[in-house]
């Protein structure tokens, strides 16, 4: 057990695969050139609604070293539109989106023409002096304005803007708030947020029109994907397109889209028979990236005079932006934010609309956490309120309303989702010793009576993790959803594992390798991971809803315990012994008297060189591959608890975060190293979305903040220590028992500033509706509430 | 954006008016004017170059006079397009009145960009609006009162 630990599942191993990145020698889409290559910049559309009456290209191309200048006419004759409309969700409607604007262009920064050159800065001359006619429509911009009766159109082929709408739950919940002994309500309002990804987006084309074969290299997380939209797009066989991810530095979700103007790059190398490559720049990134979180909520609830909750009801409003994302949409987020409140709570009668409005701003689409951040804030507010409504302590609020486990004899909760068990009491033990609970009650309480105003906020979530087909399948979206692990054991008896996981930054490759060579009690070294590449990799989803150890960690565990089976057989049977009586111990066969001489390198050998050698005449395969999909369960539930302590600033309105602890529980833990900064990372951005992040729009639609100056992430200096600790209670879903973890942080992050934040101002009589909690909306709402006294 | 200010020029009210009339002047007044030509009856067409902080712009674009109330006060109304960069339009009302030392001119100009330079933010962009507006009216100034403006940098 002990060179398990040092070794396998369990073992804090540092992260041998983020050498190569530290010391800069990552391959990064950026770093790919290839004979020939022209570069792309996108003009890019002033307005955010508009129409195109024409455009002037003849200064461009005198430019020299300016190849085309490419619109939108010429890439729609080889190049559908993205069409995002899935069919199994009713009414949602979303107009189709060329790769370059045709006509009506929606959004300030829609991609209107490629500037094809020899270099980037050729392309960028060039982009200069292309001049675009355009009428400027009418722009819809907030959601406010979106919903008015008389509103302009987003896009002038529908005459509302209303996307998408939904209800969780029950229609009618009114009697669950007669007679209840509380009623609490409040608004809630989430701004609008991008991913900011330190490597932007970027792509390689090559159409060979030789081979007819299209090679792609993008800054991406799921290739699997893409191969099927290009292919889709431009008409071509899935097996003529190859999608390969290098090396990718953070995703965040905002890399799971397919982008207009990516797919124009692959359009214009077809159209040319040339390979481009176009990278975002960061001015681009801000108004082109998928966008997020931005909703206005209310919420209704009810208890009983002991605090059990006897209802919720809810309505959300999300901002989708100019298109469904594709080829996913944008109701994820809308929809999860609905769904997943009060998911942690037995909630009694539950009721959550849900609605998505159009809007002349970017597409928003997925961002670490999706949706359920909107969910854990407004769920955790809500408790806060209700527990200062009936004197209760909010711990012991929610102690008393925790969701337990199936001990109710159902795994679907109201608002229809199956959950399985949760350890969100165990969670709540550990977390409030750890932060020692009782004792920061008691400083707030004398610290207070001297006018210095902390607060102490709780946030419980539960999260769905390693989402399998039952989502995206019943939607008509096709949508890989499995993990694939092909493990092949070489001929001088190293391993290689070709996963269809892909890694951001993450060090899911480590951790797989790290698992496999546990299995066979050998060094991570001995173990070369491939991902990334459909050339290369077997079918599957790649890196999205925390999937990579919950599926891929279990396809390769699958994967491994094929391969040994067999080797062990080959082996008992050269031995003259019981498979079962044999064990891999540092990659040796040990057997019941010890060490047996047999090591992978000399099974390896064996089967490659001398089958004859074999006692039965034949070997086991060299190469297994494995695939897994949760079957039981449409999605693998994880939890945990986040606290934090804070002090507000009554004069300055300013937040300063004294200290933050989580209680996460993810299962089986292969590496503590790499979890436990996947919390962390996943916790800043929750800090940002609550402090910091807004993406700023004028009323006429024109993003204002659109540089790393204005639009402010949470840097070092701003974070707290954040302690994180583990419950463990592995999933019964797989062998391996892993849940997913890479978005828990984020998912409890906003809604613990927010409560904290809520429980400082309490002497105040302050609330502060609208995130981010930036000083001057702190300093706005105690303002506010002294005149209201 | 809206800014405002007033210059004293050492000339007759007449001639500062009739000089803001003149494409030259223009030419020799706008910040980074590569060309202007039209008349004030029918409008300038103006080719402008400049520097917003990462984001270098050629602007097309017209400027047309309008309320004109000769000897007294007019709108300058402008609407350039930047190509990749964005647009920019904005509106000058220029008053004229009898000062001791010649003429008080004070303007009030409301201005908008949109596009990737508007992105830059309020701090790069008013800051950038301001320059522009001092500068165009300082050298107007200068014109005006027979000296030749010392040509500013670019990238100051």
């Amino acid at each position: 057990m002990t060179e398990l630990a040092n070794s396998g599942i369990g073992a804090p191993l540092p992260r041998e695969g983020a050498r190569r990145l530290a010391e800069g020698r990552g391959r990064y889409v950026d770093d790919i050139t290839l004979p020939g290559l022209l570069h792309i910049a996108f003009v890019r559309a002033p307005f955010a609604h508009g129409r195109l009456l024409g455009i002037e290209t003849d200064d461009a191309l005198e430019v020299p070293g300016v190849v085309a200048v490419i619109d939108g006419r010429r890439l729609a004759e080889i190049c559908a539109p993205f069409d995002t409309n899935p069919p199994g969700v009713p009414g949602h409607a979303s107009a189709p989106q060329p790769p370059l604007v045709v006509d009506e262009s929606c959004f300030q920064g829609e991609a209107v023409a490629a500037v094809v050159a020899e270099s980037r800065a050729a392309a960028e001359d060039g982009a200069e002096l292309v001049f675009l006619d355009w009428d400027e429509l009418p722009a819809v911009c907030s959601i406010e304005d979106a919903q008015a009766e008389d509103a302009a159109p987003v896009h002038t082929r529908f005459s509302d803007n209303l996307s998408l709408r939904h209800r969780f739950g029950a229609e009618d919940v009114s009697e669950a708030f007669h007679g209840a002994a509380h009623v609490v309500e409040a608004d809630f309002s989430f701004g609008r947020q991008t991913g900011v990804t330190l490597e932007p987006r970027g792509i390689v084309a090559h159409w060979d029109p030789r081979t007819e074969e299209l090679e792609v290299w993008q800054s991406h997380q799921v290739p699997w994907q893409m191969r099927e939209v290009y292919a889709r797009q431009l008409g071509l066989s899935p097996q003529s397109v190859r999608v390969t991810a290098p090396d990718v530095g953070g995703a965040f979700g905002l890399k799971l889209h397919a982008y207009a103007d990516e797919l124009a790059a692959v359009a214009v190398s077809r159209l040319l028979g040339r390979p481009v490559k176009y990278i975002v720049d960061r001015l681009e990134s801000f108004t082109a990236d998928a966008h997020a979180r931005e909703a206005r909520a209310s919420c209704r609830m009810a208890v009983d005079a002991e605090g059990h909750i006897l209802g919720i009801d809810a309505v959300v409003d999300a901002g989708f932006g100019a298109y469904a994302m594709h080829p996913r949409g944008s109701f994820g987020e809308a929809m999860q934010a609905a769904q997943m409140i009060g998911a942690p709570y037995r909630v009694g009668a539950f009721r959550a609309e849900v609605r998505g409005w159009r809007q002349n701003k970017a597409p928003s689409g997925a961002y670490r956490g999706v949706g359920q951040p909107i969910a854990c804030a407004i769920t955790e507010e809500m408790i806060d309120l209700a527990s200062r409504a009936a004197d209760i302590d909010p711990a012991e609020m929610r102690r008393i309303n925790y969701r337990r486990t199936l001990d109710e004899g159902t795994r679907a909760t109201q608002a229809g989702l199956v959950v399985e068990e949760l350890s969100l009491d165990a969670c709540l033990d550990k977390l409030l010793e750890a932060m020692d609970y009782t004792a920061l009650r008691s400083e707030q309480a004398a610290l207070r009576a001297k006018g210095i105003y902390r607060g102490i906020g709780l946030a419980s979530f539960v999260e769905l993790t390693g989402v399998g087909a039952g989502l995206y399948g019943p939607l008509g979206l096709t949508v890989a959803a499995n993990e694939a692990c092909r493990l092949t054991l070489q001929p001088d008896g190293s391993l290689t594992c070709a996963t269809s996981v892909t890694d951001q930054g993450q060090g899911t490759l480590s951790a797989i390798a790290q698992l496999i060579a546990g299995e066979f009690g050998i060094a991570p070294e001995g173990v070369r991971m491939v991902a990334g590449d459909t050339g290369r990799t077997p079918y599957g989803g790649g890196a999205w809803a925390s999937r990579g150890m919950a599926l891929g960690g279990e396809a390769a565990k699958r994967a491994c315990a094929r391969l040994r089976d067999g080797l062990l057989e080959l082996a008992a049977g050269i031995l003259q012994c019981e498979p079962e009586a044999l064990r891999f111990e540092q990659g040796e066969i040990i057997g019941p008297k010890g060490a047996s001489g047999l090591d992978l390198a000399e099974l390896a050998a064996l089967c490659h060189y001398r089958p004859y050698d074999s006692p039965t005449g034949q070997v086991p395969p060299m190469t297994v591959e494995e695939s897994f999909v949760p079957a039981a369960l449409p999605y693998i539930a994880s939890n945990g608890v986040h606290a934090v302590h804070l002090e507000v600033d009554p004069e300055l309105g300013t937040v300063d975060l004294l200290g933050y602890w989580v209680v996460d529980d993810c299962g089986t833990v292969v590496n503590p190293l790499l979890v436990d900064e996947q919390l962390r990372g996943g916790i800043v951005q929750g800090i940002g979305a609550a402090l910091y992040e807004e993406c700023l729009y004028s009323e006429d639609g024109q993003f204002t903040n659109g540089t790393l100056a204005d639009y402010v992430v949470p840097m070092a200096g701003e974070m707290p220590d954040i302690f994180v600790e583990h419950v463990s209670t592995p999933t019964r879903a797989t062998g391996l028992g892993a849940r997913g973890v890479g978005e828990a942080g984020t998912v409890g992050g906003l809604g613990a500033v927010r409560t904290a934040l809520g429980d400082a101002l309490v002497p105040t009589g302050a609330r502060v509706s609208q995130q981010p909690f930036t000083p001057g909306r702190v300093l706005a709402a105690i303002m506010a509430a002294e005149d209201a006294e | 954006m809206e800014m405002q200010d007033s210059r004293i020029i050492a000339a007759p009210r007449e001639t500062v008016f009739e000089g803001i009339l003149k494409p030259e002047m223009l030419r020799a007044c706008i910040p980074g004017a590569e060309d202007v030509t039209g008349s004030a009856e029918d409008g300038f067409e103006a080719v402008v170059v400049q520097k917003v902080g990462p984001v270098k712009a050629r602007f097309k674009g017209a400027v047309t006079i309008e309320d004109v109330l000769p000897g007294t006060s007019l709108r300058l109304v402008g609407e350039g397009k930047g190509g990749a960069a964005g647009f920019a339009r904005g509106a000058a009302t220029v008053t004229l009145a009898d000062h001791p030392e010649g003429t008080e001119l004070t303007y009030a100009v409301d201005a908008k960009v949109g596009g990737k330079i508007a992105q830059l933010g309020s701090r790069i962009i008013d800051g950038f609006a301001r320059k522009m507006a001092d500068q165009f009216f300082e050298r107007f100034k200068t014109e005006l009162e027979g000296a030749r403006p010392v040509a500013p940098s670019l990238e100051d």
